[in-house]
């Protein structure tokens, strides 16, 4: 059923047509049967689509002077032919249509086209192709232009193929404007001539075989319906030919730009910016990490500390490396140790001191201290070999007292040839002149001394030193130690001195067996350890109500007092002595404490009547250093009770230094002031691995036993527990010539301190990188 | 056995109690290994039990010794709850837990008779903060022409310098045609968000070189023009001579520290720098300077500042400035000189009750010579501070900026002393959002310099998580001087992590400008802004929803 063609006026009796009724106009007579209209618009809009007929004959509309979206949304079987141009969206939304633009298009031209031909004579405005897309279900539309189209062409488009010939074009700057093809996901889009500021969607690629095949095929079509065969020859060179396609999503993903280590490299200061100022090799470290990026390093440091015992030890013995050859099944060597240090193990640690190690013990921590005493005591026998060679130098030691005999030990030791100049009858000094035997059993105080004569020590009893001696040993000698001790009485001279018993002179009666008369009652003045002593004294000579008094809190060691208040003795203090009567003391605040005997117990002074008043300072005693050195002769040391009234134990550990500075004097050597390493601190020695015991239980233990309570601190009991737990193996034990020590390699190593955490002994210590890099 | 007093300080008393599961831990060292604060140690516990299990009783010892980590208890060594150690345990055995009833405020004060001092942030922002209850209300919805933001171009540059008005531009009209009689006075036109002044010294070289290289490859590559300021810890000599000068702002700070190698630099300089900013105070502690501390200067900290290895302190005040007139003599014009007026002289204050006045003082500027106003607000980090500080003082960045902003509208001058504002911006992580609300305010840009520290991988927050950037033992190598941490940074990845955030940054400022339609900055416009806080809005004098 198809009629003659109808036309549609867009101006009717010198009036413009509303776009509504013309295309009302165009609805009637497609009613009507119209297929083909010739449509003499006037701007009218949307004239073209979407119209159909319903047996399918094809509609034909031939326009002139339309007004915006002509064919948009046209139909399958509809061809749109436009004679001269159109504004703009021509084809818009096209859906199958053809349209043939004979002249140039707007802006949006083929905008959202998804099927249909629509073929461009001119040029196209902007964004022209926008988001063309292709449903599968239907033929892929296609955009022919014949010369350029405008800026943000082919925005979003999804599919389809749009083709911009550039004819007479060819030498501007882009025939697809500026900014083509931003967002582009799909489709083609072919082009003759220049193209710039292309978006970064695309790819911009030459032609293959089936694109020419495309291109040589369609062009004709094109070239016909618009007209303009003539251009074929120029359009058929493929040479000027080039197509867009979108990359794919996957394409998209990869990221253009340079990675930053490049421009680093390649672009960037060389060798950085602070390349002058220090070293940088870029390495990126980990958090954990081993050897010079490690933030701490452990370091094995067996007896950098020292530990508390033998800090606390005048005599500086080393409790915790007697216990570890103990531990190690090495009993001699364990009780010949203590005698590099003190000939008097057995009577001095065993009996008379009151133990200072055993006072700050670690062991205290988790149950009572380690059993030092009782160890001391176990050295009785025990002997060493002096063989150090025979050396000629002669020393003399002044007083075969404690700290005179240790210097004697410690000088033959060295191989020194000693003469020790005794005033009293007896070799011990106050040992063995003023000690109770309760105190201190006289066959162990023997045998003792027999091991320090039997090291050929040579001693001269009742041989008081006087000027010329002195002045005389000091020329014949090498050196000259003065080891005097204390034996002069301090009396204080209140009324009635006179009748006061000195207490050393007390004692030393006893001991000499004099058994010296003491009345039923006594009082000490003085509640020191020596006072006690004479307490124990006045009671085995038959007092029967001992009284020691004292103006301040009493300094003698709790286990003297105790022993005294065993037998009997009261302790007053603070009691003021105003005067001594026949009746006993009177107190300060008029009491009398009754007393037949009173005996003065406040220390003792030495005696440096054979020594120049120049030497001494004005409380009388000598001038020295730090070294033990006499100011006014270098040869001539000080040590013991001569310096100040002390322990046995320090009596015996400044003899012990003052022949160590002898020596070392002798040798040309600098003198020591023997500084000790510092005592471990407490949490480093680890109380957690051990269980308390009974105090009981303790008791029973063998003193051998002791190897398993001893903490051993800071000195390595080879436990291997930092080996096993070192959680990067990094920890070995090495073994040469029967010593051990373990070693952490740096490069396993990563620094967290777990061997120094868990170390029982607290051997391992941390240390912290930082202050290696920055002291560097 | 280990005794406590009361005196003691203990567990309880710290802010971070480290949670530790024996049982899952297998001793591997690595929490230990990685924790710079020396806040946790290897150790070992007793676990005895006395138990009978016979029908009578007969007691039985159970004793055990278990090694285990332990936290270290101190005022020197405690957790500072960076997370390290849970980051590195491959058995989530071991994470820092924030104690709720900590007393470390007070314990370390009445310990060690000395403030508290960290670095950081405030830590007692517990209200929504002001930018949060502002949103871009105003979206072109058949109205203005909206723009896309994915396809449109758009012209984001900010100021950094002196513009002149319309009416003292120096034009004249010869022959009809328009000539320029004198030079105006030199705008650099930069990206409106740019790396606020942090120090070399404050941070780690690995940071700071990260930070360089981001913004040269963000002008170079990205084609975003992004300026860093040096900070007032100088710049390298070799950063000096090169051709990335350029996008370096110098700031001169009350120490002036680092300014002879810049001086003995400038015959060899092949550009000029960005800028130059004068720092009078900063945002996160102001009154109380700056503050490097000992164990931060390192050799080539020493060498650039010229000063010994000591605790830094640049002091609160400018020594030889008394008022803002000779702020103005003294500094701009000096500064304006230096580089022989080439490069533009801006000025940065902490944000105060008295910003205002200042403004409208410098907006008088009779000479041309004061080339940016910079307020910097509350909410911002820092490397150091007393605590008081950080916590007690300083000022609001946004109603300050409106204010400033403001003012200058009231005199008919806004836009010729460029506004830039920071304090907190992007502590929401969208610095986009912030700089946009900030710039529809008032300001004509941002800066940022804590939200780089977070790009780059610092662990602290606002709410006293790490914070140690004073202990020079930043975990991760930011702030820190200590070449094992500082080797942990990748300068790679932070320089690409700094470029991607700006990038995506960029992309949203997009998203915002299109849809109301400006095509450039939205300085001043605030009828894009609405707030749900009426508070806010009377305030800022923006429009109030609900």
């Amino acid at each position: 059923m198809s009629k003659e063609t109808v036309k549609i006026q867009g101006i009717i009796d010198g009036k413009r047509v509303s776009t509504q009724n013309l295309l009302k106009n165009v609805y009637a007579k497609l009613e009507d049967g119209y297929t083909e209209f010739e449509v003499d618009a006037s701007g009218q809009h949307n004239i073209g689509g979407p119209l159909w007929t319903t047996d399918g004959t094809p509609l034909k509309f031939t326009v002139k002077n339309p007004g915006q979206r002509v064919g948009s949304m046209g139909m399958p079987g509809t061809e749109i032919t436009i004679n001269g141009s159109a504004p703009a969206d021509v084809g818009w939304l096209n859906a199958g249509a053809t349209i043939i633009l004979n002249g140039d298009g707007g802006d949006t031209t083929a905008h959202c086209a998804a099927s249909g031909k629509i073929y461009v004579a001119g040029r196209t405005g902007t964004r022209s192709g926008a988001l063309m897309k292709h449903d599968p279900k239907f033929p892929s539309p296609e955009f022919w232009v014949l010369k350029t189209v405008g800026s943000f062409s082919f925005e979003f488009m999804g599919g389809g193929v749009a083709v911009v010939c550039g004819l007479g074009a060819e030498e501007a700057p882009s025939v697809l404007g500026d900014r083509s093809c931003v967002g582009m996901v799909g489709g083609t889009v072919y082009f003759r001539g220049n193209v710039k500021g292309l978006s970064n969607d695309v790819w911009l690629m030459d032609l293959d075989e089936s694109d020419k095949d495309f291109l040589l095929a369609g062009l004709p079509e094109f070239l016909e319906k618009i007209d303009r065969k003539d251009a074929l020859s120029i359009l058929s060179d493929m040479s000027g030919w080039k197509k867009i396609i979108a990359k794919t999503f996957e394409e998209k993903k990869v990221k253009s730009l340079m990675p930053i280590r490049d421009f680093r490299l390649g672009q960037w200061v060389e060798g950085g910016i602070f390349g002058d100022l220090l070293q940088e090799d870029y390495y990126v470290a980990n958090y954990v990490e081993t050897g010079d990026l490690r933030l701490k390093y452990p370091e094995w440091q067996n007896a950098r500390y020292s530990a508390p015992c033998e800090y606390n030890c005048p005599v500086f013995i080393p409790t915790q490396k007697r216990i570890a050859l103990l531990r190690q099944g090495k009993v001699k060597e364990a009780l010949e140790l203590v005698l590099e240090y003190s000939p008097f193990p057995a009577s001095v640690c065993g009996q008379v001191c009151p133990n200072l190690c055993q006072d700050i013990c670690s062991r205290k921590k988790v149950d009572i201290p380690v059993k030092i005493k009782q160890l001391g005591q176990l050295s009785k026998e025990a002997d060493i070999v002096f063989d150090a060679p025979e050396r000629a130098e002669k020393v003399a030691i002044i007083g075969s007292g404690s700290a005179g005999l240790s210097a004697a030990w410690h000088l033959r030791k060295l191989g020194y040839q000693v003469d020790v100049y005794e005033q009293d009858s007896v070799v011990g000094g106050k040992l063995k002149q003023v000690i109770p035997n309760e105190r201190l059993a006289q066959e162990i105080l023997a045998a003792e001394l027999k091991r320090i004569l039997d090291k050929g020590v040579n001693v001269k009893t009742n041989s008081k030193v006087d000027k010329d001696l002195f002045d005389k040993l000091r020329k014949d000698y090498s050196a000259v130690i003065v080891a005097i001790g204390a034996h002069v009485p301090v009396v204080i001279p209140f009324e009635g001195h006179e009748k006061l018993v000195k207490g050393l002179d007390f004692l030393k009666e006893i001991n000499k067996g004099q058994k010296p008369a003491v009345g039923e009652k006594v009082v000490v003045i003085g509640a020191g350890n020596a006072a006690m002593d004479v307490v124990i004294g006045a009671y085995e000579m038959g007092a029967k109500e001992v009284t020691a008094i004292d103006i301040q809190k009493p300094a003698a060691f709790e286990a003297e007092m105790e022993h005294a208040r065993h037998l009997g003795a009261k302790i007053l203090w603070p009691v003021f002595t105003q005067k001594l009567t026949d009746e006993g003391i009177v107190t300060k605040d008029g009491k009398l404490i009754p007393a037949d005997t009173v005996i003065i117990a406040v220390g003792d002074r030495p005696d440096f009547s054979f020594i120049d008043k120049s030497w001494l300072n004005d409380k009388g005693l000598v001038k020295m250093n730090e070294y033990f050195q006499c100011e006014a002769d270098e040869k001539v040391f000080i040590t013991g009770d001569a310096i100040k009234q002390g322990l046995f134990t320090h009596a015996l550990g400044d003899g012990r230094k003052a022949a160590i500075n002898v020596d070392k004097l002798l040798n040309g050597r600098k003198l020591d002031k023997f500084e000790k390493a510092p005592v471990i601190p407490q949490d480093k020695v680890k109380d957690a691995y051990y269980h308390p015991m009974n105090p009981q239980r303790v008791e029973e233990l063998g003193t051998e036993d002791e190897t398993g309570r001893c903490m051993s601190c800071g000195f390595c009991r080879d436990c291997s527990f930092c080996l096993e737990v070192c959680p990067e193996q990094a920890i070995t034990r090495k073994e040469v010539d029967g010593k051990f020590e373990y070693v952490s390699n740096p490069s396993k190593c990563i620094g967290c301190g777990i061997c120094a955490g868990v170390c029982p002994c607290g051997v391992w210590t941390m240390y912290e990188m930082t202050e290696k890099y920055i002291e560097s | 056995m280990a005794t406590m007093k009361v005196n003691q300080i203990s567990r309880d008393d710290l802010d971070w109690q480290l949670q530790y599961n024996t049982d899952r831990c297998t001793f591997c060292g690595k929490c230990v290994a990685a924790c710079p604060f020396r806040a946790i140690e290897a150790g070992v516990e007793k676990r005895r039990k006395v138990i009978s299990d016979h029908f009578t009783p007969e007691p039985k010892v159970q004793f055990k010794t278990v090694p285990v980590i332990k936290q270290c208890v101190g005022e020197y060594n405690f957790c500072r709850g960076c997370g390290i150690c849970e980051r590195v345990c491959p058995n989530e055995a071991i994470k820092p837990v924030r104690n709720e009833d900590s007393r470390f405020g007070v314990k370390y004060r009445a310990t060690l008779a000395d403030p508290y001092k960290r670095g950081g942030r405030a830590n007692l922002a517990t209200e929504k903060r002001t930018l949060d209850k502002i949103k871009v209300g105003r979206i072109s919805q058949m109205t203005d022409p909206s723009l896309d933001a994915s396809r449109h171009t758009f012209d984001m540059l900010a100021p950094f310098g002196r513009i002149l008005p319309a009416d003292e531009m120096p034009f004249d009209v010869v022959d009809g045609k328009l000539v320029m009689n004198s030079a105006t006075p030199k705008v650099n036109w930069i990206y409106p968000i740019i790396v606020g002044d942090m120090s070399i010294g404050a941070l780690s070289w690995r940071m700071w070189e990260a930070m360089a290289i981001a913004v040269a490859y963000l002008n170079e590559q990205v084609g975003l023009p992004v300026r860093m300021c040096s900070g007032e810890g100088g710049v390298p000599v070799r950063l000096l001579k090169s051709r990335y000068l350029k996008y370096v702002i110098l700031q001169i700070a009350s120490g002036h520290f680092g300014w002879n190698r810049i001086i003995n630099a400038m015959p060899h300089m092949q550009e000029l720098p960005g800028g130059i900013l004068i720092k009078i105070g900063q945002g996160a502690k102001p009154g109380d300077g700056g503050l490097l501390q000992a164990k931060k200067v390192a050799s080539h900290i020493s060498e650039i500042r010229g000063v010994p290895k000591a605790d830094l302190l640049s002091p609160p005040n400018h020594q030889g400035l008394y008022s803002i007139e000779e702020s103005v003599q003294k500094m701009f014009l000096s500064l304006n000189s230096a580089f022989k007026f080439q490069v533009p002289v801006a000025i940065k204050v902490a944000a105060s009750a008295t910003s205002v006045s200042v403004y409208n003082n410098l907006l008088r500027d009779p000479y041309n010579i004061v080339g940016g106003f910079f307020v910097d607000g509350l909410a911002g980090g820092t490397g150091a501070a007393n605590e008081i500080s950080l916590d007690h003082t300083g000022h609001p960045i946004v109603s300050k900026l409106r204010d400033c902003y403001n003012a200058a509208v009231h005199q008919g001058k806004q836009g010729q002393i460029p506004l830039w504002a920071a304090g907190g911006l992007g502590a929401n992580w969208n610095l986009a959002a912030d700089a946009f609300k900030m710039m529809a305010l008032g300001a004509n840009g941002v800066f940022t310099g804590k939200l780089m520290l977070q790009i780059a991988g610092c662990v602290g927050n606002d709410h006293g998580k790490c914070n140690a950037c004073n202990t020079g033992l930043c975990p991760v190598g930011i702030c820190t001087q200590n070449p094992t941490l500082v080797k942990r940074l990748d300068i790679d990845k932070t320089a690409e992590q700094i470029v991607n955030y700006f990038i995506a940054t960029d992309n949203e400022l997009k998203k915002m400008l299109a849809p109301i339609g400006n095509s450039s900055l939205p300085v001043g416009r605030s009828d894009c802004l609405i707030s749900v806080d009426r508070a806010v809005a009377e305030r800022l004098n923006i429009q109030y929803s609900c």
